[in-house]
């Protein structure tokens, strides 16, 4: 399919997803909802912290580990489901999947038109976070000492792989019933476990170290880290201490491109799937 | 003679950015044991009245009465009493089987579980749908799928139900067995109404003892079907049949006083409602100077459709 | 059996069959809200947190079940029964909608049930939690009374969406995430200090949690009240929400009829 097809399946599947985000009859509560669900989640590690350490001071670099690696996580919740709720919502809730399916334009590109808006809210929502951190929290970040080339390829590459495993669970859901939307919860939180979000990968059995290494967020919560906080405190908490940042960014580019192809294929194999059982407009609630 | 619904001055309008009247003053009777038809293009306001009819919806002035209660202040002893079930719905879980779907109904009108079963069994074989009692509803076809909707209004034994357009979109088959059905239900009890829409004429000439043709909100006429065609007998009703021509004029021809046109096929067939025959020439010319030319030209025996036509200017199509 | 009865039976049905028929929902609803816990119990590894924390970690972690259940499996399905167009077949019956939502809490129940045993013994199991049960029927008696009063609260949300669509859907997304935080589902909500604490204590999940710490892990707990006043405002939140949800419920079924809401979809 031409470039400038999937150019327009991008941009109109992006302006419909902006519709259905933002179109309520309330845009305070739109906006509220947007910001205070992932903060609030953050809060919640706040006083945790807070409740053992007694005070941000007290270990300032666990706390920026924690807080950056919880508000850029929002990325993985977000962006993921985002993806993964297009298939949901098309099909039973609106029940358009049908028509979009037959519709000459690659869903894959459409799931991630879709998935911008998500994108551009988690956004702002990680920025408010980062600025309510350093205000009200004491978030020990200085913005000029920032690597911002580093944070720049880490964070496209990071929402690639994101965008890359958003659309193999889409996938994976065309094959699934409503109830088990636990799916993104369900690979989000062995996310949120494994790859180093909230504390070092070294808190974690040695198995379970292995797989977070080979899960590409583990690197890109690394280089966002490092890229935010040049210099060895993130280094000396991560446990992966041992690798220099270019050889984090190399890990990180390969296992990126080895989920691009996975995805490529799970979806693949879940579209025929579903439309061999029959599932692409199928309604499941009970 | 008990009425089941006493529909009087009754008119609601909906407010938004602009304020739409779907019905206005509308005042509708129908008997107990009746089989009432409500006629109407999309948007006259037939849901609306049988939602309101049906407690989902209050009117915004006039008063209705449903057996006997009003739908305003008495709507929870009315719910008992009655049922509805709309064509093309999708109601029920698709992870459930028909049995249980229509049980699970049955439950929420508080029939007792023997007497469900037994319902359910005799509903079930009535409509041709043994086979599939057990089958999950979402693996049912939409025919079957409607006849398990129309199965599930009738499962409750309800004193009064509103069919809104049951046979839309199924087969002939499938049309009649409902059709048979439902005129036997009827007449199965004295004590039983059934207020039903369509878009099918031929329906309604076949099923309702009574038939109310309503239009932008209201009613323009209503009688039994016999008598609505009677009305008719001052009038010619013409089906034409012509080369292809350029339809536009059959517009102007709808303007002309005592002339409804519905168009059969567009630019080929029309039909004509009369109220004077001479005024047949200057259809034909109408239809000769936009390069059509008359193929046949005969006169036919008025039906309810022509008594619509003329009521409401067009067609149902 | 009486109306309402068989009602809340016919409702609870299609919960309890329909999470039977999928067998996925094993997988996804008893091991995966396992991660969830596993990360906070790690994180307060980490940071060198006492033992009792993960405890609380656990006990959290199952009664979010419950409070999932409140939320997407009772008060917004409302919103999903309407979209696919059995909301209104709901409400032409003559049956109680409370009788309806309770059969949706029952029926919800189990799921949520089974979710929340699983995360309370495989966290145990799995994390080497210890609890201390000393007064079972005083525990018992505060989670049933905590889950009458969340599941009356969900009630109360429901009749908002009856008539609103995606707007109480958000509603319901906003009393996920900032409800775990300032109910405490994770760490005591004293530390929240005790404005913010007596505040979140109209929502009951938040003294529920509370009194159950207490009640599993004495003087570790930091409770906020002691744990027999904490059940009696506990039922007396249960009663209020019951009688708000019935006249909630009316309300709103009027409103909706008034306005034509409760039949228009795509919202």
């Amino acid at each position: 399919m031409a470039v400038s097809a999937h150019l327009r399946t991008f941009r109109h599947a992006a302006w419909l997803g902006w519709q259905m985000e933002s179109n309520w009859t309330r845009p305070w509560l739109f906006m509220i909802y947007s910001i205070a669900r992932p903060i609030a989640a953050t809060l919640i590690l706040v006083v945790m912290f807070l409740v053992v350490k007694q005070g941000v001071a007290n270990d300032p670099a666990m706390f920026a580990f924690t807080y950056l690696g919880s508000v850029f996580f929002m990325f993985v919740a977000q962006v993921m489901m985002g993806a993964t709720m297009v298939i949901m919502e098309d099909r039973e809730h609106y029940q358009t999947l049908k028509q979009l399916y037959i519709a000459p334009i690659s869903i894959r590109v459409y799931i991630i038109g879709r998935a911008m808006s998500k994108l551009l809210l988690t956004s702002v929502s990680v920025v408010i976070s980062i600025a309510f951190g350093i205000l009200v929290l004491g978030l020990p970040l200085d913005l000029g000492t920032v690597d911002w080339p580093l944070f720049a390829a880490a964070m496209a590459l990071g929402i690639s792989c994101i965008l890359a495993i958003g659309i193999a669970l889409a996938g994976i859901t065309f094959l699934t019933a409503k109830h088990s939307s636990g799916i993104n919860e369900g690979i989000g939180g062995a996310f949120y476990l494994l790859c180093g979000t909230l504390f070092p990968l070294t808190v974690l059995p040695s198995w379970a170290q292995a797989v977070g290494m080979a899960i590409p967020l583990t690197y890109w919560l690394e280089l966002v880290r490092r890229s935010l906080y040049p210099g060895s405190a993130m280094e000396a908490i991560s446990g992966l201490g041992a690798l220099g940042s270019g050889t984090i960014m190399l890990y990180l580019v390969v296992s990126t491109l080895a989920f691009l192809a996975a995805s490529t294929l799970i979806f693949r194999y879940a579209d025929r799937r579903a439309r061999r059982a029959g599932k692409v407009d199928m309604t499941t609630s009970y | 003679m008990a009425y089941a619904l006493e529909v009087s001055a009754l008119s609601r309008a909906f407010t938004g950015k602009q304020t739409v009247v779907a019905l206005e003053n509308v005042d509708l009777k129908v008997k107990e044991g009746e089989l009432f038809g409500l006629l109407g293009p999309n948007g006259a306001g037939k849901t609306t009245l049988i939602k309101i009819l049906s407690t989902l919806l209050l009117p915004t002035s006039g008063t209705a009465k449903v057996l006997g209660y009003d739908v305003d202040g008495e709507a929870s002893k009315i719910r008992p009493l009655i049922n509805m079930v709309s064509g093309g719905e999708t109601s029920g879980y698709g992870l459930l089987t028909v049995r249980e779907n229509l049980w699970m109904f049955s439950q929420f009108y508080g029939v007792p579980g023997s007497v469900a079963r037994e319902r359910i069994d005799g509903l079930l074989k009535a409509f041709g749908l043994e086979d599939k009692a057990n089958a999950k509803v979402r693996t049912i076809s939409t025919g079957q799928r409607q006849r398990m909707n129309i199965i599930r209004g009738f499962v409750t034994d309800p004193k009064l139900i509103f069919l809104d357009e049951p046979t839309l979109g199924l087969d002939v088959t499938t049309s009649r067995t409902i059709r048979e059905y439902i005129r036997d239900w009827v007449r199965a009890r004295d004590d039983r109404t059934l207020l039903l829409t369509t878009h099918y004429m031929r329906e309604a000439e076949e099923l309702c003892d009574r038939v109310a043709i309503i239009d932008r909100g209201t009613i323009l006429a209503c009688g039994p079907p016999a008598e609505l065609k009677r009305r008719m007998n001052h009038a010619s009703t013409f089906v034409m049949d012509t080369t292809s021509f350029d339809p536009a004029p059959l517009s102007a021809v709808r303007g002309v006083k005592g002339v409804s046109a519905d168009e059969i096929e567009s630019g080929k067939r029309v039909r004509l409602v009369l109220e004077d025959e001479s005024a047949i020439s200057d259809v034909i010319s109408a239809v000769v100077s936009r390069g059509g030319r008359i193929v046949s030209l005969n006169k036919v025996e008025a039906t309810l459709e022509d008594a619509f036509i003329e009521m409401v200017g067009r067609g149902l199509g | 059996m009486p109306l309402n009865l068989r009602a809340a039976v016919g409702r609870a049905y299609p919960r309890v069959i329909g999470a039977l028929r999928e067998p996925s929902w094993t997988f996804f609803d008893v091991l995966l809200p396992l991660l969830g816990i596993a990360a906070y119990i790690y994180y307060y590894r980490a940071l060198g947190a006492a033992s009792s924390f993960e405890g609380f970690v656990v006990l959290g972690g199952a009664m979010t079940a419950f409070w999932l259940n409140v939320l997407w499996g009772m008060a917004s399905q409302f919103y999903w029964e309407k979209e696919i167009g059995n909301l209104q077949l709901f409400l032409v019956s003559p049956m109680s909608r409370m009788a309806l939502l309770a059969g949706m809490a029952l029926g919800g129940m189990f799921s949520a049930g089974v979710r929340a045993l699983s995360t309370l013994f495989l966290g145990l199991i799995i994390f080497d939690v210890h609890m201390t049960v000393e007064e079972p029927l005083f525990l018992a008696a505060v989670f049933l009374v905590t889950l009458i009063a969340i599941y009356g609260m969900g009630m109360m949300f429901a009749s908002l969406f009856m008539l609103y669509g995606r707007d109480a859907w958000n509603i319901s997304n906003l009393l996920q995430e900032p409800i775990y935080l300032v109910s405490g589902f994770y760490f005591p909500v004293r530390a929240l200090g005790p404005w913010v604490s007596a505040a979140a204590s109209i929502i009951p999940i938040t003294l529920g949690l509370d009194a159950m710490r207490q009640l599993l892990f004495g003087e570790q707990a930091l409770g906020l009240l002691p744990v027999a006043t904490e059940l009696v405002i506990l039922c007396v939140l249960a009663v209020a929400f019951l009688v708000l949800a019935r006249y909630a419920l009316r309300y709103m079924e009027r409103l909706g009829r008034k306005e034509g809401r409760l039949t228009l979809r795509w919202q």
